[in-house]
């Protein structure tokens, strides 16, 4: 525990842009990772535990474009595309078939595609880690607000996933598809008997979620380094703030994944070591004391 | 002619441990007897997961943090004091029991989705403990320097083959117990809530106390299962408290079967075999045990007990 | 209607035979099986790759000269995924199952222990040959008659960085520091023994803040922010393999590396090579360099090993020859295979070998390994990417390393 250095840090406005900054990265690439599990639970009432290889998959796929086309753009639309297209595969080869069962089954089904996929990446890419590298465009030095660190990529990072956040909150307010979700993760008996064809819509869930989840993979290429099995501890992160959140609310996934990053970013300074414990602390309690999470319906 | 059932049970145990102990006699195989032990501690484990799953449709994603609880307070008692062997595990198995009361205590009332997530939480939140207690536990890398190994009335820790016997008689005797508590009228009780829970509170059962006594002795059998593990590493490790541990005997659980008793200890062995197999043909074991339970999941779409008993009950038709 | 126990017998009886299968007794064939167990996937799956690779070169060179006491070697591998307990488990197998007469284990630090508690009850030897945390040969309690450690050791490092980054401080002027390692057991260990002895030989030295970002964490920028505004002007770093690959790549983004000077012992070859944008000027040990020492025997060694596997050695490529190296000549000595017997003939053992800082390596009778060559210098861009060379002095390193064994209470 070191207050002091919290206190110090509160009382610096360069220490407070660059920590909230560094949050508000963190937070936003998490953003991404939830949004598409908390959609898919939101509609399909399933926990998708394979979540993670999608972000691992994502990354992969970019990292070859990348190194195919030279062009970080096509390599991130290469990543989400692909991943878009194998949530629909999963979802109409895998999940359909254990919609209907124990929430264990399904959690079965989605840790064999986890381990199916974590070695096929061993195979298909090796078992040691890679490295995307920076792009030319973003190897500039890093800009300075309020005597805090913003380095560009990560502003242009914030700046699409927030643009993402935008359009898919209008989407599923404003669009026809959008308010066919929104009914469907209420009622989806009452959708279909409109008319409405549900193994189509919850393909298209699916495709969106898992896309969101290859699009955070891909985004990160830069930075991160990619290895088979690292889809897990994205899951994780993922899930809890789904749960902090409120498991089918974009909203609250917003704004989980900012306390998250913010909690990390401050939580290095206070707690370095314990950062942890700190988030499965906060988890307990929202549970505990509303356990729809921050945004969430009651079940 | 009836059969009381409690007797056919323990016949039943009777019969599979004087086999189990006779088979060491016949013939001495190292691999054979590492298998049964580390099947003796993933039978605990699994088997009483089950009784909050299968038998009172409480879905605990955390259930390893008593099995690592069992674990830790075994190896701290045998290392920190004099007690015998015997002794030490009883004091771990009751030290567990409390904990999942205390932990019961905060999570029974919450409902079947939340009650999943908040066990995860829990259980995380145990593991960061475990490794960041360093003075305490050692940290990341475990309990270090092993189990004392201390002779009591001629059982030499350092033998497998006393390890083997200790391991099968807990491991079966365990097993009966918790048969037992299935069934019987408290075990009936949880059938009924799990199938219906309103009804069962109109019955006049109060349901959060018979979910957290559910809850309090399926912790305390996974710390039993957690005792053995760590007889068989000597030693405790976080690993075994870790997530994807709880994620093993609900595979167990549900490659087995949820409806049969003997369901996880079958699917216990699955795994392991799988687990110990698949190693020594390829490295890409996970590849084969993904397409393995995929075939499990979608093929027979319940555990295999359960799978038997369904065709056989259609046959006796 | 038919009772349950018929039912459940006839289940019992399938599943028996079913399982019973793999542990019908092998008929014993002439050769010579070593187990050898370590981390092969993950993120540090560098680790058990670079090790096997350099196995199997060891194992062709061996069987080409006659094998062991005339029988032909044969590896057999096993991933424990660095899983304590699946090492535990492993360990046994490998000796009780796959018939294994000897052991390499090239696991990291923490399922070495658990690998070291299971060597205590088999008498099978077994060479410890990538875990480098002391504790492990140096503490009484956890030494075991029939295992050794063939690596380097995390003492001897701290004392040799010390003095070169001592040495490097001084002469710079660089007093205000700050360390970034791994929150595990190993990275806090070991960055609390270079901190010991770096103070012992700069006493000046001012740690303006710590950081310990979680090992195989995805992102440490919370971390790389905070040290920026610590301020530090140099920084210590155990990070490794994809940890620091990330790192880099985070700090880079930061402009991290124009801010502060960075010191790690733990670049390894193809990490270098990996890292796309390495910066220039890090301070670092020598893990493996075909350039160090400036031997032909080295540089032969490291480029039969690219040539084989089209990538460079790591460390723990030349850790596992060595081990390999130092069973044949025990080997030959005791003319056993037993465990015990060769425990003799290794303790106090000494051996040529091209990754010696004289040409020898000698394995000393608390079982772990001495004399092994050991350098820091600063990297450069490309091959060979460490210049600058100073080698360690090794007479100072034992003296130091008794006096933290007497500090710790290791006899």
């Amino acid at each position: 525990m070191d207050f002091n250095a919290l206190g110090a840090c509160f009382t610096t406005p360069a220490c407070v842009v660059t920590q909230a900054t560094s949050g508000l990265i963190v937070g936003m690439l998490l953003f991404l990772v939830a949004a598409g599990l908390t959609l898919i639970f939101g509609v399909l009432k399933i926990v998708n535990f394979a979540h993670g290889t999608f972000y691992m998959l994502g990354g992969y796929v970019a990292y070859s474009a990348y190194a195919a086309t030279d062009s970080y753009a096509l390599a991130v639309l290469a990543g989400a595309v692909a991943m878009a297209l194998f949530g629909v595969l999963f979802e109409r080869v895998l999940m359909s078939r254990v919609y209907g069962s124990n929430v264990l089954m399904q959690l079965l089904v989605c840790y064999a595609v986890v381990l199916i996929f974590d070695d096929i990446v061993k195979i298909v890419w090796g078992p040691e880690f890679r490295a995307m590298g920076m792009p030319a465009a973003f190897q500039v030095p890093p800009l300075f607000i309020a005597g805090g660190v913003v380095p560009p990529f990560y502003a242009v990072l914030i700046g699409i996933a927030a643009l993402i956040a935008i359009v898919l909150s209008l989407g599923l307010s404003r669009t026809r598809l959008g308010k066919t979700v929104r009914a469907a993760a209420v009622n989806p008996q009452m959708v279909s008997a409109l008319g409405v064809n549900t193994t189509v819509l919850f393909a298209i869930v699916f495709a969106i979620g898992g896309g969101l989840a290859g699009l955070a993979g891909a985004l990160a290429g830069p930075v991160r380094s990619l290895s088979p099995g690292m889809g897990f501890s994205i899951l994780i992160e993922g899930f809890i703030v789904t749960v902090i959140g409120g498991m089918g609310s974009i909203a609250g996934a917003m704004v989980a994944a900012l306390v998250i990053g913010l909690v990390r970013g401050f939580g290095t300074i206070g707690f370095p070591g314990f950062t942890d414990g700190l988030i499965y602390i906060v988890m307990i309690g929202i549970l505990v004391l509303r356990p729809q999470g921050l945004f969430g319906r009651p079940l | 002619m009836k059969r009381n059932p409690a007797s056919r049970d323990a016949l039943f145990a009777a019969i599979v441990l004087i086999l189990l102990l006779a088979i060491p006699i016949l013939h001495r195989s190292p691999a054979f007897e590492d298998f049964i032990i580390r099947l003796s501690a993933m039978a605990l484990f699994a088997t009483s997961l089950n009784l909050l799953v299968g038998t009172t449709g409480m879905v605990s994603f955390g259930h390893g943090m008593f099995y690592g609880f069992g674990a830790y307070a075994f190896g701290l008692t045998m290392q920190l004091t004099e007690l015998s062997l015997p002794v030490a595990a009883l004091f771990a198995v009751a030290l567990t029991t409390i904990a999942a009361l205390v932990v019961g205590a905060i999570c029974v009332r919450l409902s079947t989705d939340y009650f999943a997530f908040i066990t995860l939480a829990v259980q995380m939140l145990f593991f960061s403990v475990i490794v960041s207690w360093q003075s305490l536990t050692g940290g990341d890398q475990g309990l270090r320097g092993g189990i004392p190994r201390r002779h009591i009335f001629g059982f030499d820790l350092g033998s497998q083959l006393h390890l083997y016997q200790f391991c099968a008689i807990v491991a079966v005797l365990g097993l009966l117990a918790l048969r037992h508590v299935s069934m019987s009228p408290f075990g009936n009780t949880l059938r009924m809530i799990r199938d219906n829970a309103e009804r069962a509170s109109f019955v006049g059962i109060v349901l959060w106390r018979a979910r957290l006594l559910a809850f309090t002795i399926a912790g305390g059998f996974a710390g039993m299962g957690g005792v053995l593990a760590a007889l068989f590493v000597s030693g405790a490790y976080p690993e075994l408290a870790d997530w994807p541990n709880s994620g093993q005997a609900i595979f167990a659980v549900m490659l087995g079967g949820i409806n049969s008793f003997l369901g996880p200890v079958l699917g216990a062995m699955i795994l392991l075999a799988l687990n110990d197999l698949v190693q020594r043909f390829t490295e890409y074991h996970g590849l084969v045990l993904g397409v393995v339970i995929l075939a499990f999941a979608l093929g027979l779409r319940r555990g295999v007990l359960d799978f038997i008993h369904l065709v056989w009950s259609k046959r006796a038709r | 209607m038919s009772g349950p126990v018929t039912r459940r017998t006839l289940l019992a009886g399938g599943t028996a035979t079913l399982v019973a299968a793999p542990w019908v007794a092998r008929a014993q064939a002439n050769t010579l099986r070593i187990g050898m167990q370590s981390i092969l996937s993950g993120p540090i799956a560098l680790l058990g790759t670079s090790s096997r690779n350099s196995l199997l070169i060891e194992q062709d060179r061996i069987n080409a000269a006659g094998g062991f006491l005339g029988r032909q070697i044969e590896f057999v591998f096993r991933d424990s995924k660095g899983q304590p307990q699946e090492a535990a488990r492993v360990a046994r197998e490998l000796v009780n199952t796959a018939g294994c007469e000897l052991l390499v284990d090239a696991e990291a630090s923490s399922a070495s222990f658990a690998v070291q508690e299971v060597m205590r009850d088999l008498n099978v030897a077994c060479i410890h040959t990538n875990s480098e945390t002391s504790s492990l040969t140096a503490d009484p309690k956890i030494r075991v008659p029939t295992a050794f450690r063939v690596a380097r050791q995390g003492v001897h490092d701290a004392v040799a960085g010390s003095l070169y980054l001592a040495d490097f401080a001084n002469a710079k002027k660089i007093n205000k520091w700050a360390t970034c390692s791994p929150d595990y057991a190993y990275g806090r260990d070991t960055t609390a023994q270079y901190l010991q002895f770096f103070k012992k030989f700069k006493p000046d030295v001012e740690v303006v803040t710590e950081a310990w970002p979680k090992l195989g964490q995805p992102d440490f920028t919370e971390v790389i922010t905070k040290l920026i505004q610590a301020k530090p002007q140099a920084l210590f770093t155990l990070l490794y393999a994809g940890d620091l690959s990330a790192f880099v790549n985070q700090g880079n983004v930061y402009a991290l590396f124009g801010q502060m000077t960075v010191a790690t012992p733990n670049v390894d070859y193809p990490v270098l090579a990996a890292i796309k944008n390495l910066p220039a000027g890090i301070q670092s040990a020598t893990r493996y360099l075909e350039t160090f020492p400036d031997t032909p025997a080295n540089k032969e060694w490291g480029q039969a090993y690219f040539k084989r596997w089209n990538e460079r050695p790591t460390n723990w490529s030349w850790q596992n020859s060595v081990a390999m190296h130092f069973y044949e000549a025990a080997i030959k000595k005791a003319n056993s295979l037993d465990g015990k017997v060769i425990a003799a003939a290794l303790t106090g053992l000494k051996i040529n070998s091209p990754f010696g800082a004289d040409g020898t390596i000698t394995m000393r009778d608390d079982h772990t390994t001495i004399g092994y060559a050991i350098g820091w210098g600063q990297t450069i861009p490309k091959d060979p990417f460490i210049t600058d060379i100073k080698p360690a002095d090794w007479g100072k390193i034992i003296e130091l390393e008794t006096e933290w064994k007497k500090q710790q209470n290791y006899s």
